[in-house]
């Protein structure tokens, strides 16, 4: 499987080899986020607003609590968000999708006519609303995030449930007897697990910069020291375009993010390149 | 779409410039009047525009209860008397006394005062007013059924007010009334819910002629038959900004509030004016007596407020522009001011000594202070958009054991809940600090005069026979010197018993182009330029 895995990521050209890289530096910072952030990342540990440099590598904010501590803490939330919501998404859109493709008749319709509906509704608006309903919590994110997400892979994953069902293999399995889950487990879900893959990484990017917008507009979970929040932060305080706190209290979470999901979309074409032959030329 | 929309403003722009085409003449005349009575040595300007937001429609009932809402309703309803830098100045009343010590005010009308749809204003309407506004108490009424015993007109341009008990902060809010017109509101029954046109028809300098609820526009016109002093400010208009100094840079508002951060950029400039506001805009840390028993102990507050660091908040949050809370309550600019009053400047050892009298002898393993009973002190803290503030000040609270949950909520909410008493300890901010210190029997003495702006939330369960005592005195005292002596003695016990914790009070800056306008004033007792009606008239 390892092996598998290397021999996979051999033939990643140079940008999915760099996000890959990345994703993995990111992913190292978050667990070792403890070890490596010098200063407290909740409480101040000097003077406000200091630059770069020093005992702070990239500054402080106005309550003098640590930048880089902030972000290692920061992608934390990131990649919990990222890839929580994409886990939900994929595991539920998933599950849907091949529930509507197999069984077929009034229960694929309703499913489809829902996902319709999910499709056309604006995202970002309702999830505004709805974060502010269910009130500012990590969990309350991921879950609305989740609920608007599920609809790709359930679609992606009803088309190729639609063309495994009619194949012969599947066929001939079903007239000896094999039952839903036998099906499900022995040959839908490797066939479509690459496809669902792919469409994850996707969701995680997309889920990222759609927690980092919510807490941005201040809907965010304000105990989770989120990318967004920080900029939300930073934004909120009056005139920083005409100080020098912008260059440090801004741009670095702003680049985190944006670096962040930019390997994302890297990796995720990448894996598309491979699973969907025709994409790749 | 597009094509639907060009359509209907064509359609728009054709009918509004028929209509002016019809009273082409009337248009002219009213334009020319105001300069020729007007002598011009007075720089005029034709438009000023300030940063604008929803605070709600601008009737004496409708309008959001804090000062950004109540200011642009005075620029419509003029009242009996008016402020200026040095106190109450003489308005709609020409001439007031204040007779049998106290207990009668008569306010001599102005002749000749037109209401804006044309109507001349009476007497009857300001005894209309005061009945009217007892029975259905406005935004900013100061003052409840209970106080008013009754109104007579006298001859036919003199109202005599006749008030239960002699009050020394009466003048003023009988005097700040915004006076409302009879024949419009005689029927109405629920104030709150009349939004019509007529509702914003006062006698003021200003007519509304835009309100958009969601841009949170405002759009003012001079009304051309004031009886009053010219106005040099021909249009008011409030638009929407996202970054005030940036829109200011622009040129798009004309007075922006800007942080000491970015000083420097304006102050060495001849073409912008600095101002300093004094400090009368604060925030105070509130505590729920009513419903969490262990904030009663006075020693426990007491703890708080040592265990609060006003100038590290000051230096962080406030990027230095505030001055620490006096915990007497009334800010350093007051005229009544008692500077030596106990002060709780930040010392852990004393927040630590009294939290163990009170029996939290004993930290848990996250370092919270809890008794014998396991009962820890551990606290939500309710804040509006104050995030930053509460973030440093559960840090300051941490590590005198205090734990604090901070829960965000918007402003306006906030607000409400503050109203309702459902919260454990909240931070609200207002301005009002710099008022008749009467306010200090609203909030500390539990007698709220019927409004419901946010100055005036007073506290739950909080009661101090003693302060009470002196409040009730000092409002029947008309002499200014023994009336200071009482508000001095009152401050003391309030800095003993702390019953909420001013934090600070911000001393912001203001920044404008003199060339553009330059006739921005402070009113005596308030922190905004933009909010005195004497800003946008001329001065004599």
């Amino acid at each position: 499987m390892l092996v598998k895995i290397v021999e996979r990521v051999k033939e990643f050209s140079l940008p999915g080899k760099a996000g890959l890289v990345v994703i993995l530096v990111v992913l190292l910072v978050a667990i070792l986020a403890p070890y490596i952030s010098i200063h407290p990342h909740n409480i101040s540990s000097g003077p406000p607003l200091s630059p770069p440099g020093g005992g702070h590598p990239l500054g402080t904010d106005e309550l003098g609590v640590d930048l880089w501590a902030q972000i290692c803490y920061g992608a934390r939330v990131s990649l919990l968000v990222g890839f929580g919501t994409a886990l939900l998404a994929a595991l539920g859109g998933g599950l849907i999708g091949i529930v509507s493709g197999y069984l077929g008749g009034w229960p694929d319709k309703v499913l489809m006519r829902l996902i319709d509906i999910m499709i056309v509704l604006p995202d970002l608006p309702v999830m505004i609303v709805l974060a502010a309903f269910f009130g500012p919590s990590l969990l309350n994110i991921i879950l609305v995030l989740a609920l608007f997400s599920w609809v790709f892979p359930a679609r992606i994953v009803r088309s190729q449930i639609l063309m495994l069902k009619e194949r012969s293999y599947i066929k001939s399995a079903e007239t000896y007897g094999a039952g839903v889950w036998y099906l499900m487990w022995k040959h839908f879900l490797p066939e479509v697990f690459p496809l669902v893959a792919v469409n994850m990484i996707r969701l995680s990017g997309r889920a990222i910069v759609a927690e980092a917008g919510l807490s941005f507009l201040g809907l965010g979970d304000p105990t989770s020291k989120s990318w967004g929040l920080i900029i939300h932060h930073a934004t909120n305080f009056k005139g920083i375009y005409y100080t020098d706190f912008w260059k440090w209290w801004l741009l670095y979470p702003w680049l985190a993010l944006i670096i962040m999901v930019i390997s994302l979309a890297f990796i995720s074409r990448e894996l598309e390149r491979m699973v969907d032959p025709r994409l790749g030329r | 779409m597009p094509r639907k929309c060009f359509l209907i403003v064509l359609l728009l722009v054709i009918s509004l410039s028929l209509l002016l085409f019809g009273c082409g003449t009337d248009q002219a005349r009213d334009d020319q009047k105001p300069g020729v009575a007007k002598g011009g040595e007075q720089q005029q300007v034709d438009i000023i525009r300030l940063a604008g937001g929803d605070w709600g429609y601008l009737s004496p009932y409708a309008h959001y209860p804090r000062g950004p809402g109540s200011f642009k309703m005075r620029l419509i309803f003029d009242s009996l008397l008016d402020r200026d830098e040095k106190g109450l100045i003489p308005w709609l009343a020409e001439k007031y006394e204040i007779k049998e010590g106290g207990k009668q005010y008569l306010f001599t009308l102005r002749d000749g005062v037109k209401w804006q749809d044309g109507k001349p204003l009476t007497a009857q309407d300001v005894k209309f007013t005061f009945e009217y506004a007892s029975k259905y108490p406005m935004v900013s009424s100061s003052f409840s059924s209970e106080d008013i015993e009754k109104v007579e007109i006298v001859g036919n341009r003199q109202v005599l007010v006749t008030v239960s008990e002699p009050n020394a902060a009466m003048l003023y809010n009988l005097g700040l009334t915004p006076i409302i017109p009879k024949h419009i509101w005689e029927n109405i029954d629920n104030p709150k819910e009349f939004t019509k046109p007529e509702a914003v028809i006062g006698s003021g300098p200003y007519r509304l002629t835009g309100y958009s609820k969601e841009h949170g526009t405002y759009r003012l016109e001079a009304f051309t038959d004031y009886w009053g002093p010219g106005q040099r400010v021909k249009v008011i208009e409030f638009v929407p900004v996202s970054e005030e100094i940036l829109a200011f840079e622009k040129g798009e508002i004309d007075l922006a509030g800007v942080t000491p951060d970015v000083l420097p950029r304006f102050q060495n400039d001849p073409q912008y004016k600095v101002v300093k506001s004094p400090g009368f805009w604060g925030y105070r840390l509130l505590f729920n007596m009513g419903d969490y028993p262990v904030l009663r102990h006075k020693e426990f507050r007491q703890a708080m407020a040592y265990a609060i660091d006003a100038n590290e908040l000051i230096e962080k949050v406030a990027r230095g522009a505030a001055v620490p809370g006096s915990a007497g309550i009334l800010p350093p600019d007051h005229v009544m001011y008692n500077p030596n009053v106990k002060q709780y400047d930040l010392d852990l050892k004393k927040a630590e000594e009294l939290l163990v009298k009170l029996g939290y002898d004993r930290l848990d393993q996250n370092a919270i202070r809890q008794n014998q009973n396991g009962e820890k002190l551990s606290f939500n803290l309710l804040v509006g958009d104050e995030v930053r503030l509460a973030e440093v000040l559960k840090e300051q609270l941490a590590k005198a054991g205090i734990e604090i949950k901070v829960q965000s909520v918007d402003m306006k909410t906030r607000d409400a809940r503050v109203r309702e008493n459902k919260y454990q300890l909240a931070i609200t901010g207002h301005g009002g600090w710099g008022n008749d210190p009467d306010y200090l029997r609203e909030r500390f003495a539990g007698r709220s005069r019927g409004g419901i702006s946010p100055a005036a939330s007073g506290l739950q369960g909080y009661k101090n026979d003693e302060l009470n005592a002196l409040l009730e005195k000092q409002r029947l005292e008309f002499d200014e010197q023994k009336r200071k002596e009482l508000i001095f003695k009152a401050q003391e016990i309030l800095a003993e018993d702390v019953p909420e914790i001013p934090i600070y009070y911000t001393t912001g800056y203001s920044v404008y182009r003199p060339a553009k306008y330059d006739g921005w004033m402070f009113m005596y007792d308030h922190h905004s330029l933009s909010h005195s009606k004497l800003s946008y008239l001329e001065r004599g």
